[in-house]
């Protein structure tokens, strides 16, 4: 059975190359892949990353940082994660996999194997980006250390995933059969967020130094009792990643490999969960079909009704309106982002009563995390927020048969990822605004915040507006090598993707503000002396207008692209 | 086509009639010649084109966290149709989607999501209405409501092509039939005037008559 599955796997993925090879023919695809060796090559004749900026930070610190941002991560999927499995089945591996004679386990393991693609992947990528560091380590050892990790956090994953989907699907009856792993959680987070309480003073004067400074004492707080006990099962999976020399190495990767294996373990035994689950699905299948053979309709309608929209679509207008507000709504639908909203707010909420009397010193660090988390959106949000054509070329046919023109469908569906980047941009800078009004935070008052705030407002749509028409069209243009759909490789495991795409799309960004910033820059220079503080208003009018014309003959010229899209070229995509 | 007229597209499998579909609905360019739809050229005018027709999939493509009714409202704004709000009901109304014009995709079956799927294609009330294997997964009531639907669209004054593989319903509802073998025409025509070319298949059912038009002479075996 496991060479019948090995088969499958092989030959999926060696068809898919082929098809994906094929492709070359087109002169653009032939193009792109010289650029991506080139950039490639670029990279590996760079001295490493980490030789040249890993050096001034200590090791030690880094793996304890690294600790806790894995126990982040971790604790985010397990509050966060989505409500169904991680394992999810394409239609086809139902309809042949499920009813063959083939066990459930064998069924996990065969999409284990399958996801080693993307692990393998990234730690290839993760090794040509940081190579073996300043510390001396082989590239097979680092590569072994980077493996054994990016297996664990997927195997977690998959696992906790289980473990939510029993939950949501059994409610309180599956709470209380997994209440022990929620107690573990529950506590674990109690006992960090406890360590840590007492250490913020510290954090916050290390903040008016300066960032080593900032990870120096976090590195500290981190060896306090609580903390340094808490993050043990995650510095065993890291240790081996940081280790000095092949000794050290060696030792640490006995106890990552047997946690590796434990995970292992628990997710292949977990079949008792993925049982229920084909079980209730089955049995549905059956209601469905009896109900059918009834002549009446089946109840499927189990679940709460969906949400009002957030506005009301009126029946004539500009096309691509329709489409904005259809993405909009998807958004707004997903409950997962209401979730990760609400919580956040809760959060700052309790953490701001919690501090309230001391609030004068905590508004910069408090402010400063929410803006720097704006920051973080502006550089990766395209890459994120993904309900634009990256998801929609899976509806491909449905969309080429629209009365609605390339261009307006293109700019369209940029229009809604930006939008709704901005939303978060602008949320998290109103929270970061609102922490700090009324004390001064390194020297910046309240005037200038509130002139910084007013300045975020009319340049993030722009630059989203951008960053997400460059976004889509690289799905536009290379869709049969754009991973489609709504969902892209997640989790850390992928991160290497990631890194690897975010320098080519900030420098294409970088390019296509170079002519609007420098127009609006110059004119407001040159009016200045003349106008005063009106010259920049009118240099932002120039940068706006200079940003809205790129706009324009970006959305002209992929919209003719879209007008010219091959279906089947997304079919290839879409069929993960 | 002339509006009312109900066209069967029939021919082997990979004959091309999905892929014909896909270019007279504006999907993929023809590789030779031209479309013309309510007198505008698909290629020249495609959005003027598109308006006036509707292509109904045989698999339903629906937007995961779109409503039933607001897909309706959803495709009415991108076709320019005014009183879509109005019509919206009645329509739900004739498909027997009433009661779930709040539901999501994810709450419909198989057969409700066929049937919202073509509701989206009908709310433009649309000249030319292309299907493509029109009765796939429907039950033998949904089957019986489909060609209904087929039939009173052509009454409304639509020019109807539908694809299928099912002879005895396409000789049941399509007034004329087109029959198409390695993307080439085959015969077209009432099955008359199909038959009138071929006496020797005079008095044949349809089945036979494709069987031997598209040179495969195997009989049904067991």
């Amino acid at each position: 059975m496991i060479r019948v599955l090995g088969y499958l796997v092989f030959r999926t993925i060696k068809n898919r190359l082929h098809r994906q090879a094929i492709k070359l023919k087109n002169p653009r695809y032939a193009l792109a892949l010289i650029l991506g060796f080139a950039y490639l090559w670029f990279l590996l004749v760079q001295p490493n990353l980490a030789t040249n900026r890993g050096a001034s930070l200590s090791y030690e610190w880094l793996a304890m940082l690294g600790a806790l941002a894995l126990a982040g991560m971790v604790a985010w999927g397990w509050v966060f994660g989505r409500d169904k499995a991680v394992l999810i089945y394409t239609p086809a591996e139902v309809h042949y996999l499920f009813p063959a004679p083939i066990t459930r386990r064998q069924l996990v393991g065969y999409k284990l194997v399958r996801s080693q693609l993307v692990i393998l992947l990234n730690v290839a990528l993760w090794v040509v980006l940081f190579g073996t560091g300043t510390r001396g380590l082989p590239w097979y050892a680092r590569a072994a250390a980077l493996w054994t990790l990016f297996s664990t956090v997927h195997l977690h994953r998959i696992g906790a995933s289980f473990v939510r989907t029993s939950l949501a699907r059994h409610g309180w009856a599956g709470a209380k059969r997994r209440v022990v792993s929620l107690t573990i959680i529950v506590l674990t987070l109690t006992a960090v967020a406890w360590g840590m309480l007492d250490a913020l003073p510290d954090i916050h004067r290390a903040f008016q130094t300066g960032l080593s400074a900032v990870f120096q004492t976090m590195g500290d707080v981190l060896y306090r009792p609580v903390p340094t006990v808490v993050l043990i099962p995650f510095r065993l999976v890291i240790d081996p990643v940081a280790a000095a020399t092949v000794r050290e190495w060696a030792l640490a990767m006995a106890p990552a490999i047997a946690i590796l294996l434990l995970h292992l373990i628990w997710v292949v035994r977990s079949d008792a969960a993925f049982e229920e689950a084909s079980a209730e699905a089955s049995l549905e299948r059956a209601r469905t079909i009896e109900a059918i053979q009834r002549g009446a309709m089946p109840v499927a309608d189990r679940s709460r009704p969906a949400s009002a929209p957030i506005f009301r679509l009126a029946p004539t207008g500009w096309a691509g309106g329709a489409i904005i507000w259809k993405n909009i709504v998807a958004v707004g639908r997903a409950r997962r982002l209401w979730r990760i909203v609400l919580t956040t707010l809760l959060f700052a909420a309790v953490f701001m009563a919690v501090v309230g009397h001391k609030r004068e010193s905590w508004a910069g660090l408090v402010s400063g995390l929410l803006a720097g988390w704006a920051g973080v959106l502006l550089v990766f949000g395209p890459l994120w927020v993904r309900n634009d054509l990256r998801s929609d070329l899976e509806y491909a046919d449905l969309l080429r048969a629209y009365p609605v023109g390339g261009a307006t469908v293109v700019s369209a569906e940029a229009a809604s990822s930006a939008l709704v980047l901005t939303a978060a941009q602008i949320g998290l800078l109103l929270l970061a605004l609102a922490a700090s009004l009324g004390a001064t935070v390194s020297g910046i008052d309240d005037a200038a915040k509130l002139a910084f705030f007013a300045g975020a407002l009319v340049v993030l749509p722009a630059v989203n507006l951008l960053g997400m028409l460059i976004q889509n069209g690289i799905a536009l243009l290379f869709p049969a090598w754009v991973t489609l759909g709504p969902r892209r490789p997640s989790g850390v495991e992928a991160l290497g993707q990631t890194m690897l795409a975010t320098p080519p799309f900030l420098l294409a960004l970088a390019v296509a503000l170079t002519p609007p910033v420098a127009v609006g820059y110059a004119a407001a220079l040159y009016l200045s002396p003349t106008l005063g503080l009106v010259a920049y208003g009118a240099g932002t009018v120039l940068f706006l207008l200079g940003v809205g014309l790129e706009a324009f003959l970006l959305s002209e010229w992929l919209g003719g692209a879209y007008d010219r899209l091959d279906p089947s070229a997304t079919e290839l995509a879409g069929s993960r | 086509m002339q509006p009312g007229e109900v066209l069967g597209l029939v021919g082997p499998n990979g004959a091309g009639k999905t892929t014909t579909l896909r270019a007279i609905s504006g999907i993929i360019p023809p590789s030779s010649g031209s479309i013309r739809i309510a007198g505008f050229d698909l290629a020249r005018r495609p959005l003027e084109a598109k308006r006036a027709l509707a292509f109904i999939p045989d698999e339903p493509h629906l937007f995961e966290y779109l409503t039933v009714e607001e897909h309706l409202r959803f495709v009415g704004r991108l076709y320019h149709v005014p009183d879509a709000p109005e019509r919206i009901g009645p329509l739900l109304g004739e498909l027997e989607l009433m009661d779930k014009r709040g539901a999501l995709p994810a709450e419909l079956s198989r057969g409700m999501k066929q049937k919202l799927a073509i509701a989206c294609g009908l709310i433009h009330d649309p000249k030319a209405v292309f299907f493509d294997e029109p009765l796939t997964g429907l039950d033998p009531v949904g089957i019986r409501r489909m060609k209904e639907t087929i039939r009173r669209r052509a009454q409304l004054g639509s020019a109807v092509i539908l694809s299928s593989h099912l002879l005895h319903m396409v000789e049941e509802v399509c007034t004329r039939v087109l029959i198409i073998q390695h993307g080439r025409l085959v015969a077209l025509g009432t099955i008359e005037e199909i038959i009138s070319d071929r006496p020797e298949l005079a008095g044949l059912p349809l089945e036979e008559v494709f069987l031997a038009l598209t040179g495969n002479t195997e009989t049904p075996q067991g």
